[in-house]
C-alpha cells in the first residue's frame, strides 16, 4: 500500500513540478560545446607548431607530456595525452549526445528544414544546418582520430605524426575533419555568444554584426593555419618516405 | 529592416508569382500562377494583389485589414522573406519579379491566407498572456489613483508590446517549422513583456513552468530568423537570451 | 441547421465589443464574440494618438475634470450630442483608463522634473511635479482645453486592444474568428441573435442569444480614400438597418481627419500636431494661424480639415498626381521625441513614403476618418426599435459625439460604452430569456442561404468591384468635406440607381466556401444602402453642423435642425431609406447651445436656448453652496450602473 502511495506522490510531483533537466541539459550542451571549442582552438595552435619546425613541435609535445617532470626531460608521460584524449572523447560524446537531441527527428522534419533554408537563404539558419552536418561527420571521423590518440599517444611527434598523415594515409580524414571542426566550432562559438547574450552590451544588434565578422575571421584564420600545418606534416611524411625514415622517432636538435 | 526607396517606375510590368491552393476544394493541388500588372506610383503589394483580384482572378485569397503595417494580418513570404505585404512597395524589386507564398508554420486557409489567429490564441492561452495579480489580491477600486509605474519601465514594456502577432518570426524559424509544439519567438516576446511588467506577479518558477523545456526557451536554437524578419524590430536576440539565462538560473 | 446558444452574442471583436463581452461575462452570462478577423486585428488596433480621460496628473492638464471634458465634448459635437450620454461618458472615462492600467496597458507615465515641449512652434519648458511621477501622463489634442489625451507612445489602440483581448482570453470568453454576421434574427420586436457565415468553410450558423450587440465599427470604406481599415464597411449598421424596425442615427455625420498621408490615406496621428507639429502650404508658410488665430493647428478636426481645403482651393496646395496636398512638419519635435513618441508615424513615413519625418515634410490631405453616425441607441445602449439589440463603439450612435468627434474620444468611448452598456446588457440578460421558435430561426437561415444561392446562380450581371468603386467615388466627390445641394442631389440619384443595379450582381467564382468575391458581392449592396442613408441625410440637413458642412447653408441652424436624423429601411423593396427626426431637448441640456468659438458665429439660435440659459443661471443662483458634482447632478441627473458610480480621485486634490 505504502509503495503505491509513494508512487502516486512521485507521479503527482512529475506533473506538478516541472523538471529541472531541460535547463541543465541546455547549459551542459553549451558548456560542452564551449569546452570543445576552446580545446580545438588550443589544439590547432599546438598542432601548428610544426610550422616552426620539428623542434618546436617536439618541444610542445614534450610539454604536453609533462616531460619537465621526468628525470631526463625527454620523452614524457604519454599517459597524459592519452588520458586527455579519453577525457575529450568523453566531452565529445556528451556534447554529441546532447546536440543530437536537436537533430531533425525524422526525414520529414529534415525536409521541412531544408525547404525552410531554400525559402529564406538566411545565414544563421544555414549555419545551424552546417553544424548538424559537420557534427555528424565529426561524430565518425573525430571518433577515429580520438581513438588513435587515446591508444597511440606515444606515437605523437614531428615525424610519427607526419608518417601517420602520409604513410598511413590519414590526411584525407584530417582534411575533412579540419574543415568540419573549424566551421562547426566557429559557428558554435558565435551561436553561444548570441544564445546567452554574453557580449550583448548596449546595442545587441551591432554586437551581433561584429561577432559575425569575427566568426568569419576566426574561421579563415584557423583554416589557413590548419591547412598550412597539414601541408607541413604531409611534406615531412613524403620526405620520410624518400629518406626511408618512416617510423623513426625525431630526436631534438636533429635538424638544427 | 531598412527600406530602400527606389525611384517609382510607372508603367513597368510587374510579375507576381503566387502560390495557389484552396484546401477547402476537393482535389485542388498547389501550383504557382503568374500574373502581370502595370506598376503604379507608390504601389504596394496590397494594391497589386487587389488589382489582380479585380482584373484577373476574383477567387484569389489574401488577408489585409489595416493596410498600414499595424495590424499584422498580411504576413506572407515575399521573395523568400516573411514580411508585411501591405507596406512593401513594389519599387523595392529591381527586376519586377515578386514571388508570394503563404506563411509556413500556420494552417493554410487558401492561397496567401493563413490562420495565424488560431495559433496566436493558443499561444496566449498557453502562456497565459495577461496580468496575474497576487492570487488573493482585492480588485483595485477604479475611483482611486492608478498605481504608479516607473516611466522608463512603461516605455520598455511598450517596446515589447509593439508585437502585432503577424507570425513572421514563427515562419522565419526553422525550429518552429520542424517542431509543432515549439512556442516560437512571438511567445517569447510576450513572456518577456509580462516578465518585465511589475504588475504581473508571476515568479521565476512560474515562468519556468511555462517555458522551461524544449518546447519553450530551451528548444530555441538561436537561428535568429525571428530577429532578422520581425517587421516591428522586436529585440528577439537580446530578450530570448535574457529569458534563457533567467530560466537556467531558475532551473539549476 | 447548426445553432450556437449563448446569453450574449457580441458581433465585433474590437475594443467596444470586447469590453462589453467582458462586462457580461463577468456578470456570469455566457458570452460569444464573433469577428471578421482575429480580435486583435480589429481596427481599434490602429488608433495611435490616445484616449481622453480627465486624470489631470500632468502639469499641462491640471485643473481638468469631468466637467471640462464634458464641455469640450459638447462643443466639439457642435451641440449635436446627447448630453446625458456625454456626461455618463465623461464621468466614467477616468475609471475606464484606470481599469485598463490594471489590465496591462503600458500607459506612458509622467517623469518628474523639467522637460522641453513644443507649443505654438516654440520650445517651452514644463515642469512635472514629484508627486505626479509615475502616474499616467497626457498630451495635447485638438479641440480640448487641457492636455487630456492619455497614450502609449503612438500605439495606444494597439496596446489597449491587446490588453482587452488578453482579458477576454483570461475570462475564457469564446471568440469565433473569421465569422461574418449576415442578418439579425428577430421577431415581434425582439432580437435574438444573428445568422453567421463562416468565412473559411462558408457554413451558415444561427447564433441564438438573449442579447445581441452590434460592435462592428465604422463605415469609412464607403469612401474611396479613408484612414479606416478595409474591413470598416458598415456591415453592423447594415444588418440593423435591414431589420426595417430600428433606425440608424445621423449617418451624414462623417468626419475627415486633417492629416492622412498622400496617396495611401494612412493616418498620421493628431498627436503630431498635439505634440507641436505644424501645417505648411506649398510656400512652407504656416497658414493655420491666419484662419484660427486662437487654436491654430489644434482647432477641432472638422475645422482644420475645412481650413486646409479652403487653403488648397486658394491655390496654396502642393500639386501631386493625387490632387493637391499640404505639408505636416514635425521636424521641430526632434529625433528623440519622434523616435520615442511618434514611432509608428515614423515607420509609416519610411515604408509608405520613403521619407524620414525627422528631416522631411510629410505630404498630407484631409481624409475620411470617423463615422459619428451608426445604429441609434438609447443611453443604455439598447436600440429603440428592437428589444435585446444593443450597439456600442463606432458602430453605434449612442451619441456622445454629435456631429464631430474629438480626437481621443473614440477609443475612450469604446471602453466606456463597453463598460456601461455591458452592465445594462447583463441586467437585460438577468431579466429575460430566449423565447424564439426554432422555425423562425430556421427561416432566417434559409433566407440568407437562398440569397447566396441566387447570387451564385446568376451568370451574367453587374461586376461587384465596379459597383463598389463607383459608390466610393460618388461618396468621395459628392458627400465629402464641403457639401452642396447640387452634389448631394446627384449623389442620391446616382446611389439610388446603383442600388438597383446591385440587385443584379453576378460573380465568377461560385465556390461556397472561402470566396472573397462572394463576400464582396454580399457586402456591396448593403454598403450602397448605407451610402444612401448618408447621402440622403446630408441632402436633407440644410445647415452646417460639425463635420457636416454645407456651402449653401453655412450657418448652424438650431432653430430647425437641432435634431437627430433617423434613417429606416422599412421595406426590403424600398428604393431609398425613410428619414425621420428626433428632437434634441434644449430644456434638458446641461450646457445649452452656444458658440464653438471658431471663425464667425453664424448660429441661428433656437428660442429655447435663451430660456434654458436663464434657467441654468437661476438654478446656479438658487444653489450657491453646491459643489460642481452636486451642480451637475442638479442640471443633468444621470443614471449609471451601480458599480461605475463614485467620484474620481486626482493627484494633489483628491476627490474635489
Ligand atoms: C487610423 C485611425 C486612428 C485612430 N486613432 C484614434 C485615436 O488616437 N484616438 C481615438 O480615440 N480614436 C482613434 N480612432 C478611432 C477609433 O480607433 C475607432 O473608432 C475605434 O477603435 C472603434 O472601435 P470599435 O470597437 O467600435 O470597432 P472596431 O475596432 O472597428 O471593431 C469592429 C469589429 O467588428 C467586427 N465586424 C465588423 N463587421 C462584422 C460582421 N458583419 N460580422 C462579424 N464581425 C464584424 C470586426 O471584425 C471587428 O472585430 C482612430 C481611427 C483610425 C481609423
Ligand atoms: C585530446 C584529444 C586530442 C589529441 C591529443 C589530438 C592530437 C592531435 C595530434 C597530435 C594531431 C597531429 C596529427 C597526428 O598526430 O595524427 C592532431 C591533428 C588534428 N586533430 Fe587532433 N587531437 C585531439 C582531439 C581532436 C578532436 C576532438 C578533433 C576534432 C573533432 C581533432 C581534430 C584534429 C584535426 C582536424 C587535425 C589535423 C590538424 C591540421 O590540419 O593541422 N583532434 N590532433
Ligand atoms: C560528434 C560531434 C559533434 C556533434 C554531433 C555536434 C553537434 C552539434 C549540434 C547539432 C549543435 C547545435 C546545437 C543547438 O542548436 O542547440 C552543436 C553546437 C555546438 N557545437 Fe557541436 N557537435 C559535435 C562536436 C563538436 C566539437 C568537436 C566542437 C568543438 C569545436 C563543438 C562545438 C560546438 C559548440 C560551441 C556549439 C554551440 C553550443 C550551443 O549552441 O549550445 N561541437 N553541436
Ligand atoms: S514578434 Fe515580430 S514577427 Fe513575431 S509576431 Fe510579433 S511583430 Fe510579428
Ligand atoms: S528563429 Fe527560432 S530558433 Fe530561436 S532565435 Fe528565433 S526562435
Ligand atoms: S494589413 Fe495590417 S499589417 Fe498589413
Amino acid at each position: 500500500m505504502a509503495s503505491t502511495a509513494e508512487g502516486m506522490k512521485s507521479l503527482l510531483e512529475d506533473r506538478v513540478v516541472k523538471s529541472k533537466w531541460p535547463a541543465r541539459l541546455d547549459l551542459a550542451q553549451s558548456l560542452s560545446g564551449l569546452g570543445l571549442g576552446l580545446f580545438m582552438w588550443t589544439h590547432l595552435i599546438l598542432v601548428s607548431s610544426i610550422l616552426f619546425g620539428k623542434d618546436a613541435m617536439l618541444a610542445i609535445t614534450h610539454v604536453m607530456e609533462a616531460s619537465f617532470l621526468t628525470p631526463d626531460e625527454a620523452g614524457g608521460y604519454t599517459l597524459i595525452p592519452a588520458l586527455t584524449a579519453v577525457g575529450v572523447f568523453g566531452l565529445f560524446i556528451v556534447h554529441a549526445c546532447l546536440a543530437m537531441r536537436k537533430f531533425p527527428s525524422d526525414w520529414k522534419a529534415h525536409k521541412t528544414f531544408r525547404s525552410q533554408m531554400a525559402m529564406m537563404n538566411h545565414s544563421d539558419t544555414n549555419g545551424w544546418y552546417t553544424q548538424v552536418v559537420t557534427g555528424f561527420i565529426m561524430f565518425f571521423l573525430g571518433s577515429v582520430h580520438l581513438y588513435i590518440m587515446a591508444t597511440q599517444a606515444d606515437k605523437i611527434g614531428p615525424q610519427l605524426s607526419a608518417d601517420r598523415m602520409w604513410t598511413y594515409g590519414m590526411w584525407p580524414l584530417y582534411l575533412i575533419l579540419l574543415f568540419a571542426v573549424e566551421m562547426h566550432g566557429a559557428i558554435g562559438m558565435y551561436r553561444l555568444a548570441i544564445k546567452w547574450g554574453v557580449f550583448d552590451g548596449k546595442d545587441p544588434r551591432a554586437t551581433r554584426k561584429r561577432l559575425k565578422v569575427l566568426k568569419t575571421l576566426v574561421t579563415v584564420f584557423f583554416l589557413s593555419l590548419g591547412l598550412a600545418s597539414l601541408a607541413a606534416y604531409v611534406k615531412i611524411g613524403i620526405e620520410n618516405v624518400e629518406n626511408n625514415r618512416v617510423g623513426e622517432r625525431y630526436v631534438a636538435g636533429q635538424e638544427g | 529592416m531598412s527600406q530602400s526607396n527606389g525611384t517609382a517606375q510607372k508603367g513597368r510590368t510587374l510579375k507576381f508569382h503566387i502560390l495557389r491552393f484552396d484546401p477547402q476544394l476537393k482535389g485542388d493541388k498547389p501550383r504557382m500562377e503568374t500574373f502581370e500588372i502595370e506598376e503604379q506610383d507608390s504601389m504596394t503589394i496590397f494594391i497589386g494583389l487587389n488589382e489582380i483580384r479585380k482584373k484577373y482572378d476574383a477567387s484569389l485569397q489574401f488577408d489585409f485589414v489595416c493596410r498600414a503595417g499595424i495590424c499584422g494580418s498580411c504576413g506572407m513570404v515575399i521573395n523568400g522573406r516573411p514580411d508585411l505585404a501591405c507596406r512593401t512597395l513594389t519599387n523595392t524589386f529591381p527586376d519586377g519579379e515578386i514571388t508570394l507564398l503563404p506563411l509556413p508554420a500556420f494552417e493554410l486557409i487558401g492561397d496567401l491566407s493563413v490562420d495565424t489567429g488560431k495559433f496566436m490564441r493558443n499561444m496566449s492561452e498557453r502562456m497565459e498572456n495577461w496580468i496575474h495579480e497576487e492570487p488573493d489580491a482585492e480588485p483595485r477600486k477604479l475611483t482611486v489613483l492608478e498605481e504608479k509605474m516607473d516611466p522608463d519601465v512603461a516605455t520598455e514594456i511598450y517596446e515589447l508590446d509593439r508585437c502585432i502577432e503577424c507570425g513572421c518570426c514563427v515562419s522565419a524559424c526553422g525550429t518552429a517549422r520542424m517542431r509543432k509544439d515549439f512556442l516560437g519567438a512571438v511567445g517569447f516576446m510576450h513572456v518577456a513583456r509580462f516578465e518585465m511588467d511589475p504588475r504581473d506577479k508571476r515568479t521565476d518558477e512560474d515562468w519556468y513552468d511555462l517555458i522551461g523545456d524544449d518546447d519553450g526557451v530551451f528548444g530555441c536554437m538561436s537561428l535568429m530568423g525571428c530577429e532578422d524578419n520581425c517587421p516591428k524590430d522586436l529585440p528577439h536576440q537580446n530578450r530570448i537570451a535574457y529569458l534563457r539565462r533567467k530560466m537556467v538560473s531558475a532551473g539549476t | 441547421m447548426k445553432i450556437v446558444y449563448s446569453d450574449v452574442l457580441v458581433i465585433g471583436g474590437g475594443l467596444s465589443g470586447l469590453r462589453a463581452a467582458v462586462a457580461s461575462s463577468k456578470r456570469g452570462h455566457s458570452t460569444v464574440v464573433i469577428s471578421l478577423v482575429p480580435a486583435k486585428r480589429s481596427h481599434s488596433a490602429a488608433a495611435q494618438g490616445g484616449m481622453q480621460a480627465s486624470l489631470a496628473a500632468a502639469s499641462a492638464s491640471r485643473g481638468d475634470n469631468e466637467d471640462v471634458h464634458f464641455s469640450d465634448t459638447i462643443k466639439g459635437s457642435d451641440w449635436g450630442a446627447d448630453q446625458d450620454v456625454a456626461r455618463m461618458f465623461a464621468n466614467t472615462a477616468p475609471k475606464a483608463i484606470r481599469e485598463l492600467a490594471t489590465w496591462g496597458v503600458p500607459w506612458s507615465r509622467i517623469k518628474a522634473g523639467e522637460r522641453e515641449v513644443v507649443v505654438n512652434a516654440k520650445k517651452v519648458t514644463i515642469t512635472e511635479e514629484k508627486q505626479a511621477e509615475g502616474l499616467i501622463t497626457s498630451r495635447n489634442f485638438g479641440g480640448t482645453k487641457k492636455w487630456r489625451t492619455c497614450f502609449t507612445a503612438d500605439g495606444t489602440g494597439h496596446t489597449m486592444l491587446y490588453a482587452m483581448d488578453n482579458k477576454a482570453i483570461e475570462l475564457g470568453i469564446d471568440i469565433h474568428e473569421r465569422k461574418e454576421a449576415l442578418a439579425l434574427i428577430h421577431s415581434d420586436g425582439i432580437c435574438n441573435g444573428a445568422v453567421v457565415r463562416d468565412l473559411i468553410t462558408g457554413e451558415l450558423t444561427a447564433y441564438v442569444a438573449k442579447a445581441t450587440v452590434v460592435a462592428t465599427g465604422g463605415y469609412g470604406r464607403l469612401y474611396k480614400i479613408s484612414t479606416n481599415a478595409i474591413i470598416c464597411e458598415g456591415m453592423g449598421a447594415a444588418i440593423a438597418l435591414e431589420t426595417g424596425v430600428t433606425p440608424l442615427g445621423n449617418m451624414e455625420a462623417v468626419q475627415f481627419h486633417p492629416t492622412a498621408i498622400v496617396p495611401a490615406g494612412i493616418l498620421t496621428t493628431e498627436g503630431c500636431r498635439g505634440d507641436g507639429g505644424l501645417l505648411l502650404d506649398k510656400d512652407h508658410y504656416r497658414f493655420m494661424p491666419d484662419y484660427e488665430p486662437d487654436k491654430k493647428e489644434l482647432a477641432s478636426r472638422d475645422v482644420v480639415s475645412r481650413r486646409m481645403t479652403e487653403h488648397i482651393r486658394k491655390g496654396k496646395g502642393v500639386p501631386s498626381p493625387y490632387g493637391d496636398h499640404l505639408w505636416l512638419d514635425i521636424r521641430l519635435l526632434g529625433k528623440e521625441h519622434i523616435d520615442k513618441n511618434l514611432r509608428e508615424v515614423k515607420e509609416i513615413c519610411q515604408y509608405f513614403l520613403g521619407i524620414d519625418p525627422v528631416t522631411d515634410l510629410i505630404p498630407v490631405q484631409p481624409t475620411q476618418h470617423y463615422s459619428m453616425g451608426g445604429v441609434r441607441t438609447k443611453p443604455t445602449g439598447e436600440t429603440p426599435g428592437l428589444k435585446g439589440l444593443f450597439s456600442v463603439g463606432e458602430a453605434s450612435c449612442w451619441d456622445m459625439h454629435g456631429f464631430n468627434r474629438l480626437g481621443g474620444n473614440s477609443v475612450a468611448e469604446t471602453v466606456v460604452a463597453g463598460m456601461i452598456v455591458g452592465e445594462y446588457i447583463a441586467d437585460y440578460c438577468d431579466d429575460n430569456s430566449v423565447d424564439i421558435k426554432t422555425s423562425i430561426v430556421n427561416d432566417f437561415i434559409e433566407r440568407e442561404q437562398a440569397k447566396i444561392e441566387k447570387l451564385c446562380a446568376r451568370d451574367s450581371g453587374e461586376n461587384v468591384y465596379d459597383l463598389k468603386e463607383t459608390m466610393q467615388n460618388i461618396m468621395m466627390d459628392k458627400v465629402g468635406i464641403f457639401r452642396t445641394e447640387e452634389d448631394l442631389v446627384a449623389a442620391v440619384s446616382e446611389l439610388t440607381e446603383l442600388h438597383q443595379r446591385a440587385k443584379n450582381i453576378a460573380i465568377k467564382t461560385k465556390t461556397r466556401s472561402s470566396n472573397p468575391e462572394l463576400v464582396e458581392a454580399m457586402r456591396v449592396p448593403r454598403m450602397i444602402k448605407i451610402a444612401l442613408c448618408t447621402a440622403m441625410g446630408a441632402q436633407a440637413r440644410k445647415e452646417s453642423r460639425g463635420a457636416h458642412a454645407r456651402e449653401d447653408y453655412p450657418e448652424r441652424n438650431d432653430k430647425e435642425w437641432l435634431k437627430r436624423t433617423l434613417a429606416y429601411w422599412k421595406n426590403e423593396d424600398d428604393p431609398t431609406p425613410t428619414l425621420e427626426y428626433e428632437d434634441l431637448d434644449i430644456m434638458r441640456m446641461e450646457m445649452p447651445p452656444g458658440s464653438r468659438g471658431y471663425g464667425k458665429d453664424l448660429t441661428i439660435h433656437h428660442p429655447d436656448t435663451e430660456k434654458r440659459v436663464a434657467e441654468v443661471e437661476k438654478l446656479k443662483e438658487a444653489n450657491p453652496d453646491v459643489n460642481r458634482h452636486e451642480l451637475s447632478e442638479l442640471l443633468n441627473p444621470i443614471d449609471l450602473p451601480e458599480r461605475l458610480r463614485g467620484l474620481n480621485e486626482r493627484v494633489g486634490i483628491g476627490y474635489e
